[in-house]
């Protein structure tokens, strides 16, 4: 009965991020899609957080928003297209959108 | 990690947006509804609540090299006959009237039609009791 | 049987239509007996702060809505008690009965609703 999390908002400008890992547990999973990508930017705070993360968290993103902003897909992150996420939101019980 | 491997079983979806036209996340959720149809799978119903009911507004005017996200949400609707229910409470208080909203409260006009169509909250009840999975959009 | 649905409510009371909206949920699932449980997280729960005056701000009473929930079936409710004592809050001086939910409790407490809407 695990959980997929949705995220589209900037770790930096907004806490949903922050509320999120606090709520993540075992076998839940996350995706970043939108502006949440910039997580993913090595160096970075959120992106220590979310390599930190145990592997029964995985963590996900949409393709297309790595590409928009530049991003390269870290090795503990799964790109995904829009069949994936469908498919994702199978995969999981459930999918809470961070709004 | 382990390849997302194709669903052999047609799933339901139904799917809610939050967010007004020109967030990122109501183009998104446009993608995710067409590829929930190329899976194979259905939708049960759209549902747009708070800012989301602003897609359904026929007003909208976008600039010749810009997605015309309204136009795509409204032909994506029609092109598969789906249930496109806009919340009516949000919807008035945000000015997206039909021609009946508009009588009934004295408007000069009116800015939704076909395919869209005014409901409550219910009809978002209803199809996530009836879908296999509720998929919300909004935030950015 | 019935689908249960968590509402995870994250926005202030004052910051615009969404309280109001989350709430519009809540009480409308109610109306159709359907098992809603209500989560305040993050700045929702300043709508649970006692002594507000929204006619300061020519706004209707939430405090009215909130009261509604249990006449509608909507008794779940759950406040995360990190983000009250961020605030300065106290869970004793809420002004709706709500059950204090820890941060290590809180995945548990999603997975236990078929749905979930973080409004």
């Amino acid at each position: 009965m695990a959980t997929l999390h949705l995220l589209s908002r900037s770790p930096f400008a907004d806490t949903s991020g922050a509320s999120c890992l606090r709520l993540l547990g075992p076998g839940d999973g996350l995706l970043l899609s939108g502006d949440a990508v910039h997580a993913l930017q090595s160096g970075s705070q959120p992106f220590d957080a979310l390599r930190a993360l145990p592997a029964d968290r995985p963590c996900f993103a949409l393709a297309e928003d790595l590409a928009a902003r530049g991003l390269a897909v870290p090795d503990f992150v799964q790109a995904v297209d829009y069949a994936g996420f469908v498919e994702l939101t199978l995969r999981f019980e459930r999918t809470n959108s961070w709004l | 990690m382990q390849a997302i491997l194709p669903r052999l079983t047609a799933m339901k979806f139904a799917i809610a947006l939050f967010a007004p036209p020109h967030a990122p996340s109501s183009r998104r959720a446009l993608r995710f509804a067409e590829a929930v149809l190329a899976g194979g799978h259905e939708i049960a119903r759209l549902f747009f609540y708070q800012d989301a009911v602003h897609l359904a507004s026929s007003l909208p005017v976008s600039a010749q090299d810009e997605l015309d996200l309204p136009a795509a949400w409204r032909a994506f609707v029609q092109d598969h006959q789906l249930d496109a229910v806009v919340c009516i409470a949000a919807a008035l208080r945000r000015g997206v009237l039909n021609d009946e909203e508009a009588q009934r409260y004295a408007r000069a006009s009116h800015n939704l039609e076909a395919p869209w169509e005014l409901s409550g909250l219910g009809q978002l009840h209803e199809a996530a009791q009836d879908a296999d999975r509720l998929i919300c959009f909004g935030g950015d | 049987m019935a689908k249960s649905l968590l509402l995870i409510c994250r926005r202030s009371p004052w910051s615009g239509p969404g309280a109001r909206e989350a709430l519009d949920v809540a009480l409308a699932g109610g109306a159709f007996d359907l098992p809603i449980s209500l989560l305040f997280l993050d700045d929702g729960v300043f709508q649970l702060q006692p002594g507000q005056q929204p006619a300061a701000v020519q706004q209707k009473d939430l405090t009215a809505n909130l009261q509604a929930l249990p006449l509608f079936g909507v008794e779940a409710l759950y406040v995360a008690r990190a983000d009250l004592e961020r605030r300065g809050l106290s869970a004793e001086h809420l002004s709706l009965p709500v059950t204090p939910v820890e941060d290590a409790a809180l995945a548990a407490l999603l997975n236990q609703h078929d749905l979930v809407i973080t409004l």
